[in-house]
């Protein structure tokens, strides 16, 4: 379920925010996630910020494996 | 406000169609073969003619870097330098809604007397319906066109040969992505632009490599993979694809990324899919590189012995999977 | 391929241990898995199945009934997440409405139907809420908005479904799951620990591209190989083991627990959730009055038996003849996460 996409916040009013993903932007909601700032990255999901995320998914990947491996 | 728009009268075949004819059509697509009779009298070309129609109701008439102007003339051209025909007259017809704006028909004729200059085929006969309003989007245009196969050529979706190598002359599903955007169905912003383009010029200099080659198809609605499957089945082959060789603007991927879509599916409409013997890929790939409107060309895959009918992905993680068959219209996933 | 994914890879195709039954819970993972033909990567004895995580897929029958109810006997305008559009109801789908006249609109977000509502005051606009705890947050942002902003014409119909109870129902089903990194992004990871600690059950949550799948399976194979029940977040940079704390409150202040109908597992308790109280201005049902639909599915589709992992499509007679992406039977050959269109589209290769 649930296409998500990872996209970079532009700029935020209040409870909206404009993010870019490849050059595509829109406007979506910000109402979920507080302290946004332009420049964070987040994961949307129909055309809510649901989560702010943090590094690459090879860093990650290098993380999560390292701590099991 | 009615000299300014079309209105029924100038449908109805009198004193106006003609002012009409003059004012807007006439005034662009004037050349010695503009026929002001019933049918256009044209000398016969040497080799034998391909001859092809098509329909255009694109809404909206206007899209970042094109208007429906402009596709139907590269629609017609696109589908004749496929057959390696060289486009020499083409006929349109205008199905245009009561109160369509003079000043934007006006704007369609500029943009098909400039792209039909630029390929060299000539307009050579019209003819002008005004529908009431409601009957029709705006404007409609249906054109068709006649060319001369060069010497030599000779491509068909059925020529397709394991080995073959498999090419496409720029980045996917442009067109189709602008005219998403330019509907703004769905809010959202970008400012990717059409790939709309006459692609003789690109077909000639692909000949002039080779006249080797056995597929040349224009990827219109349903995208280049759609035309995949139609070669894989007219040839009875498979068609293999290494997904990380496919050429895709990052506006495109952007807009697929927020929507669900897959780009391969998305329309094009200045770009084709090659397929030619495998030692000449290499040489054709660089001809196109230095092509006006073919500068990110790739070879993006082979035609297969095996999987009939199929077209193959081979995956960033190494692995194969199958592309999907398209399903018709395209919507959204969100979920 | 950089070296994390050859590892991976390795640890994946290397697996020589007992059978295992891995399932992942999530739609968008059923179609990353084939689209990326890992099926075809796993070793015999590991079997990758696909459970009920796909919200178009466990919709039932007699919600698309209700829509077209909506639409075609009380005209309103129904939008709606697009692939809804060509699941089959009883008579007909949204789009065998939408051909008698229906005004069907496919939208990006449900707070562009609020949007739409607003920009025309004369149409009736009902918004179909599917969806599990990723998308219900934007359900009830948009039900606050139109609320906000005094709209009487926005309505939801409602269907949203949470994930913890569909987990339990599934517990013996597969050795380990593959948890829905987006649903987990909004819920936290307490329910799946939970899962672990009290009932032994195995998984791991993981994410969408690529680098991020493989990963999350590497982890399960070799964790499994271990032998203890395990829960591990492989998907770190998205998923906080609290969840997203706002978004919980906001769907808790809107929306409360109710039964559920899933298409093939039947109605579990409390695993839906509809509009409070305060906000029943807001729920279709109410609004217009609507009489019990119930929906009778095709008797041939075995979508339910897929969901549950009890046979693949394959085993379900209609599959392949009857029931293909263009002419769906079933829900699960429609949405392009569903098991049916997956399997459909991807098997065959040579």
């Amino acid at each position: 379920m649930c296409v998500g996409l990872s996209a970079k916040v532009v700029s935020i009013k209040e409870d909206t925010a404009v993010i870019d993903a490849g050059g595509a932007q829109r406007e979506i909601s910000a109402g979920v996630l507080d302290d946004l700032e332009p420049g964070d990255y987040v994961m949307v999901h129909a055309g809510v910020a649901i989560a702010k995320i943090t590094e690459s998914d090879e860093d990650e990947a290098a993380d999560v494996m390292g701590d099991i491996l | 406000m009615s000299e300014n728009t079309v209105t029924l009268a100038h449908g109805a075949g009198g004193k106006q169609t003609s002012e009409l004819i003059d004012k807007v059509f006439k005034a662009h697509f004037q050349n010695p073969e503009f026929t002001a009779d019933d049918a256009a009298v044209l000398p016969r070309p040497q080799g034998r003619i391909a001859m092809t129609t098509d329909g255009f109701i694109v809404s909206p008439w206007k899209f970042n870097g094109g208007n429906i102007g402009k596709l139907s003339i590269c629609g017609t051209v696109n589908d004749l330098s496929c057959m390696g025909a060289k486009p020499l007259y083409m006929t349109c017809a205008f199905v245009i809604e009561e109160g369509f704006p003079l000043e934007s028909l006006e704007e369609i004729a500029a943009a098909m007397e400039k792209t039909a200059a630029e390929v060299g085929v000539r307009i050579v006969a019209g003819d002008t319906k005004v529908a009431g309003k409601g009957q029709v989007d705006k404007v409609f245009i249906t054109t068709t066109g006649v060319g001369e196969i060069q010497e030599g050529a000779d491509t068909s979706g059925k020529y397709a040969r394991p080995g073959d190598a498999v090419i496409v002359t720029g980045d996917v599903g442009r067109h189709g992505c602008t005219i998403l955007i330019a509907r703004d169905e769905y809010g959202i912003g970008s400012d990717v632009d059409t790939d709309c383009a006459p692609l003789w010029g690109a077909v000639e200099s692909m000949l002039g490599v080779t006249k080797d080659i056995h597929v040349i198809r224009d990827a219109t609605r349903g995208g280049v993979g759609t035309v995949l499957y139609e070669i894989a089945e007219q040839s009875g082959v498979g068609v293999a694809l290494d997904s990380t060789a496919i050429p895709v603007d990052d506006r495109v991927r952007g807009v697929c990324g927020m929507l669900g879509l897959e780009p391969l599916y998305l329309a094009c409409e200045g770009r084709l899919v090659v397929v030619a013997p495998q030692d000449k890929a290499e040489a054709i790939v660089a001809e196109l590189r230095r092509g006006k409107y073919t500068s990110n060309a790739a070879v993006i895959g082979r035609i297969t012995e095996e999987n009939k009918g199929r077209v193959i992905l081979e995956t960033e993680i190494g692995t194969q999977t199958i592309l999907p068959q398209p399903k018709g219209e395209l919507l959204p996933r969100i979920c | 391929m950089n070296e994390q994914m050859k590892r991976a890879r390795e640890i994946i195709t290397g697996y020589k241990g007992r059978p295992l039954r891995i399932m992942e819970v999530c739609g968008t993972h059923t179609h990353e898995i084939f689209r990326l033909g890992i099926r075809k990567l796993v070793p015999e004895g590991i079997d990758i199945i696909s459970g009920p995580g796909c919200p178009v897929c466990v919709t039932a029958v007699g919600f698309i009934d209700e829509a077209c109810w909506l639409a075609l006997e009380k005209g309103c305008t129904v939008c709606t997440f697009g692939d809804l559009i060509k699941v089959p109801g009883t008579e007909q789908s949204l789009a065998g409405a939408r051909s008698k006249g229906a005004k069907i609109r496919p939208v990006y977000s449900p707070l562009d139907a609020v949007e739409l509502a607003k920009e025309n005051p004369e149409e009736q606009v009902v918004f179909l809420a599917v969806g599990f705890e990723t998308t219900t947050p934007s359900a009830c942002l948009a039900v606050k908005k139109a609320a906000e902003l005094g709209l009487e014409n926005f309505s939801l119909l409602t269907a949203n479904k949470t994930m913890p109870n569909a987990y339990n129902a599934l517990v013996g089903s597969a050795d380990a799951f593959i948890y829905p990194g987006h649903v987990n992004a909004i819920t936290g990871n307490s329910a799946c620990i939970k899962l672990c600690e009290e009932k032994g059950v195995s998984g791991v949550v993981a994410g969408f591209t690529a680098s991020e799948l493989m990963t999350a399976l590497a982890v399960c194979i070799k964790l499994l190989g271990e032998g203890r029940p395990f829960f591990r977040n492989c998907y770190p940079r998205v998923v906080k083991d609290e969840g997203n704390p706002a978004a919980i409150k906001l769907m808790d202040e809107v929306m409360e627990p109710c039964d559920s109908e899933w298409r093939g597992l039947g109605v579990i308790p409390m695993s839906g959730m509809k509009l409070r109280d305060r906000y029943a201005g807001f729920d279709s049902r109410i609004k217009y009055s609507m009489p019990e639909i119930t929906g009778r599915p095709n008797p041939a589709c075995r979508c339910g038996d897929v969901l549950q992992g009890k046979c693949k499509p394959s085993d379900c007679k209609v599959f392949g003849k009857v029931c293909t992406p263009l002419h769906p039977i079933g829900a699960c050959m429609v949405s392009d996460e569903g098991a049916c269109s997956a399997y459909y589209q991807y098997s065959g290769l040579v």
